[in-house]
């Protein structure tokens, strides 16, 4: 089993479905998130189009490491699912905090009294995150004694 | 002044069926070599000669059909078709190779190889220039009078469409590396090449929403739509690109793996 692969590829995944149902569901669907906030200073938009981008190539990179771990029977399921949730959920935290705090590229909803909507947002991101953890110390537990005797495959 | 308004009779009066005419010889020529080595008894995949043509066929519309919108949406999409979209098609065709194998030994062939293998073409290919080049192209464009300028000059404007298709083929050739030439890249640059322009396209693209490129006047709503579509359509060929970098990926993987396990079988 390749237990810290399997974590990161299905960490990749999990950050880039959670930027895509971002960009489906609150900038499309809803239409609560702004495209382009003119109050964006440019280091914003830079990291923005940097950190979208990568989010492009890591839902691809994501996938494909996925099937090579699956395809060579290495894949470590409890670790894979792990990765995803802490994925998904340090992404979520991330766009909380940094971009629609720190770089201000938008808001979550432009109304008056956005606190509320800020701590559902990152609750909802800590709450992945802790769920990610507990997973990931499963995993640990159950695992944690086949990998040090090299059944380490692979590489 | 409106960039896309007169863009149709003025520019394109000369750009249009020059491309077209272009696309429809490039298709052709690219089916009678398939055919060629088809009929010697070679295989050559139905799936590239469909991707081939296929971006033959968007190029010419790019420049053939109006595209819906008003001129800024309009504008975009003929760049995301002409300067993206049909490139990455064409690119996946694997011309290079199939022009090699087209031909028959001699001079002709010994020119495309020398073209081909030159140190010129070697670092016109390389993923960081091909990026400079599409990209800085595509900022020139859009963040300087250039735009503006090309709408007053047929030969401008003629000029740009043709810088934007062959920036958009070299950067997607440079990024795929399906051809022969003269040295191949590894994953990390093409995988950056891929990055940096996706994240210049995308903050370009998200500028432009706000600030109009200087000398222009569209109209809020088309500058928006414009720059949306720009972005996501972006976004589709960035993908479309990472999806045919990951498949060699997985492949090369898998045939290392299967050689390692014949290796330890045999031991």
């Amino acid at each position: 089993m390749e237990r810290g692969r399997s974590m990161a590829a299905a960490a990749l995944i999990g950050v880039a479905v959670m930027a895509a149902v971002d960009e489906i569901v609150f900038h499309q669907l809803l239409g609560w998130h702004h495209f382009f906030d003119r109050s964006t200073p440019a280091v914003g938009l830079l990291s923005d189009g940097l950190l979208h981008t990568a989010e492009l190539l890591g839902l691809v990179a994501g996938f494909v490491l996925w099937a090579d771990l699956r395809r060579r029977g290495t894949l470590s399921a409890a670790h894979a699912w792990a990765g995803l949730l802490l994925g998904a959920g340090g992404f979520q935290l991330f766009d909380g905090l940094i971009n629609h705090k720190v770089f201000r590229l938008h808001q979550i909803r432009y109304v008056p009294d956005l606190l509320l909507y800020d701590l559902a947002w990152n609750g909802a991101a800590l709450a992945l995150l802790a769920a990610g953890a507990v997973l990931a110390a499963r995993a640990r537990r159950r695992t944690g004694a086949a990998g040090r005797d090299g059944t380490e495959t692979g590489r | 002044m409106t960039p896309g308004h007169d863009h149709h009779a003025g520019g394109l009066a000369v750009a249009a069926p020059a491309a077209v005419c272009l696309a429809v010889l490039l298709a052709a020529g690219y089916v009678v070599a398939a055919h060629r080595l088809r009929r010697r008894g070679d295989a050559w995949p139905w799936a590239w000669q469909a991707s081939f043509v296929a971006g033959a066929a968007l190029l010419a519309a790019a420049f053939a059909v109006r595209m819906p919108g008003q001129p800024f949406t309009a504008h975009m999409g003929q760049h995301l078709l002409a300067g993206m979209l049909a490139p990455v098609l064409l690119v996946a065709g694997r011309p290079l190779t199939l022009t090699l194998r087209a031909l028959r030994p001699g001079r002709a062939r010994r020119a495309v190889l020398a073209v081909a293998h030159s140190r010129p073409a070697g670092w016109l290919v390389a993923p960081a220039v091909a990026v400079v080049l599409d990209m800085g192209g595509l900022w020139l464009l859009y963040r300087t009078p250039l735009l503006a300028a090309a709408d007053q000059h047929a030969w401008l404007h003629a000029a740009v469409h043709l810088h934007v298709v062959a920036a958009g083929t070299l950067y997607a050739f440079a990024v795929c590396q399906l051809d022969p030439v003269r040295r191949r890249w590894s994953l990390p640059w093409r995988a950056g090449a891929l990055l940096a322009g996706g994240a210049a396209h995308a903050v370009l693209a998200k500028s432009l929403y706000g600030t109009p490129p200087p000398g222009t006047s569209f109209a809020p709503a088309d500058l928006q739509a414009g720059s949306q579509v720009m972005y996501y359509g972006g976004d589709a060929v960035e993908l479309l690109l990472a999806v045919i970098v990951a498949a060699q990926w997985y492949a090369a993987t898998g045939r290392a793996h299967r050689r390692r396990v014949a290796a330890a079988a045999a031991h």
